[in-house]
């Protein structure tokens, strides 16, 4: 299981909780509200997170009670802008590199070796992986990382290469400099940093050649037709926490780009609690241990029959 | 085969009366004889599962935790008996943790798709695996050697069973589970979850369990070891049997459902620890 931002989470629960009265059904109300507009589920087990976020923006906005946030949410003129800006809260601090070890475990143990098999026999020894929402580029570092220590083994005699895109200018400014400190670090090795990042200063350092030379930054913006089209041949997209500002007809546009962008075969993963239920229903939900992911069948593919 | 405990055919005795006529003085009787039930009992309903009441007579207990749910616990009580402490392969909290973890799933489930017997998918759940504990009490050594080979291929446990057994969990449950007369439908899902199509009785159940245990084993609530496997659970076999009695199931938020069962995981390994751990210890 994922188990996310875990300084915000111990913080949370640490944190004096006799203001949030969780059984308040109005907390309830606005977790279906995120979940309706986002596609993030927050179980009931995770509401004290929820309520956590949701506290910061009642301060913001000087409501009082759950129930008045709620309005907030839903009847007031704002209710869109505030809606983003509680989304802000709750995937704030959620990227760091090596943020999901299971999926990168199901990557490795499961998915990447049925799809070299496929591959090998048609002859492609290509691999292209696509960071789509790559933010400052934690994600795209954590996939080149990954990658270049399977090269040896189970990648020995393929290529491979990183399109990492974002909207942001900013973020990609940051991404293509690839400077992080401890936060974003915290779960990479020493020797993952020893051997592919260099020193920038006292306390941060900076992605080395081996990995920039693997990723390509490009501005794209998801729902735009023309550019969309032409990412083709994709093996794997990453899309963690972008899907949950675009309303239903945007995702559902999205969705189709990526599933036209994906080789039969191949894999898109979302945010660890990010769901397309009602979004599309093309892909298969694909369950790992601890990590799901969203398929694309190959062509002919029969359910019911284990491969 | 470790023999019927004295409880288990008086009780059954008592639960074969149609739930609003069970004879609930008897029922609260027959748990007060044992010491163990009496203390399980009180915990699983003073647990977050039921609210954390603070139950503290047995009778009370009985009553929080409702009729179906005592046969549960006094027969996985019985059932964890039958592994004397130093024989356990699996270790005994990760097996229970995943038998409840799979109950729990498959009662969740069962409301969810308008299942008709939630209370007997909870049963079912939980007793699907009683065929790990035959094998670990008639062939401890070499069913450790099993498991050991499953955690270092990383493969199925009923698949590293077929080859270094000869046989599974399925058929040694089975013959346990008719011994101990389990009910038909319990002993369907005990025999056939790992081969759906095989099943004859209670097809809509042995798949509800089926695709419950797969979930568990898949959101770290197995055997306590890497399955490296991928499944797609809406083209599992299992899926299209359910879905002829289960239409709703055509609907329901998958995505959703594993993530319910991520943040209900400290609470299953929480109440699992309360239930079984002292015992564990005590028995030590």
């Amino acid at each position: 299981m994922n188990r996310p931002i875990e300084t915000v989470e111990t913080a949370a629960k640490t944190a004096p909780t006799e203001t949030q009265d969780l059984r308040d059904p109005s907390y309830l109300k606005i977790r279906d509200v995120v979940y309706q507009i986002s596609g993030i589920y927050h179980p009931e087990e995770k509401l004290y997170l929820l309520a956590a976020r949701c506290a910061r923006r009642m301060t913001a906005v000087k409501a009082a009670t759950p129930s008045e946030y709620l309005d907030h949410l839903t009847v007031r003129g704002s209710r869109e802008a505030e809606l983003r800006l509680l989304l802000n809260e709750i995937t704030i601090g959620e990227t760091y590199m090596f943020r999901s070890p299971q999926q990168l475990e199901a990557l490795r143990s499961v998915i990447l070796p049925q799809i070299l098999q496929d591959k090998a026999a048609l002859g492609f020894k290509r691999l292209h992986v696509w960071s789509a929402g790559c933010s400052t580029g934690e994600e795209p570092y954590t996939l080149a990382m990954f990658l270049l220590e399977l090269k040896e083994t189970l990648l020995c005699g393929w290529t491979f290469d990183i399109l990492a895109t974002d909207l942001n200018d900013n973020s990609l400014v940051a991404a293509k400099a690839g400077i992080y400190g401890e936060y974003a670090l915290r779960s990479t090795s020493d020797l993952l940093r020893r051997k592919y990042f260099k020193t920038y200063d006292q306390n941060r350092l900076q992605a080395g050649e081996e990995l920039k030379s693997l990723i390509r930054f490009d501005r794209v913006n998801l729902t735009d037709d023309s550019k969309m089209t032409f990412l083709k041949g994709m093996d794997l997209i990453f899309c963690c926490n972008v899907l949950i500002y675009f309303d239903l007809a945007s995702k559902r546009k999205v969705m189709q780009h990526f599933y036209a962008n994906l080789l039969p075969g191949g894999y898109l993963f979302l945010g660890h609690a990010e769901s397309l239920y009602q979004v599309d229903d093309r892909f298969h939900l694909m369950h790992f241990p601890g990590a799901i992911g969203y398929w694309k069948p190959p062509v002919g593919y029969v359910a019911g029959v284990k491969r | 085969m470790p023999s019927v405990p004295a409880i288990v055919q008086p009780l059954a005795e008592l639960l074969r009366e149609d739930p609003d006529r069970v004879n609930l003085d008897k029922v609260v009787e027959l748990v007060s004889y044992d010491s163990t039930l009496v203390a399980q009992c009180l915990r699983m309903a003073n647990s977050p599962l039921f609210g954390r009441r603070d139950t503290e007579t047995v009778r009370g207990a009985v009553l929080a935790l409702g009729i179906k749910r005592v046969e549960a616990i006094v027969l996985g009580c019985c059932l964890n008996r039958i592994v004397p402490p130093d024989k356990w392969a699996l270790d005994a909290l990760t097996f229970w943790r995943h038998c409840l973890g799979c109950a729990l799933v498959s009662s969740k489930m069962a409301r969810l798709i308008g299942y008709p017997d939630p209370e007997k998918a909870y049963l079912a759940g939980l007793l699907h695996d009683v065929g790990i504990l035959v094998n670990t009490v008639t062939c401890t050594e070499e069913y450790r050697r099993t498991i050991e080979q499953a955690r270092r291929g990383r493969i199925r446990l009923h698949e590293s069973e077929q080859q270094s057994l000869g046989f599974t969990h399925c058929r040694s449950g089975a013959i346990l589970a008719e011994q101990w007369k389990f009910s038909l439908d319990v002993r369907a899902v005990i025999e056939f979850h790992h081969d759906v199509v095989k099943s004859v009785t209670a097809r809509p159940l042995v798949a509800l369990v089926h695709l419950s245990d797969l979930l568990c084993r898949l959101r770290e609530l197995g055997y306590g070891y890497y399955e490296a496997i991928g499944v797609d659970l809406a083209g599992d076999e299992a899926w299209s049997m359910l879905l002829e009695s289960c239409p709703a199931l055509a609907k329901m938020d998958l995505a959703r459902l594993t993530l319910d069962i991520d943040g209900a995981m400290d609470e299953i390994v929480s109440v699992v620890d309360a239930v079984f751990r002292p015992e564990a210890i005590a028995a030590k």
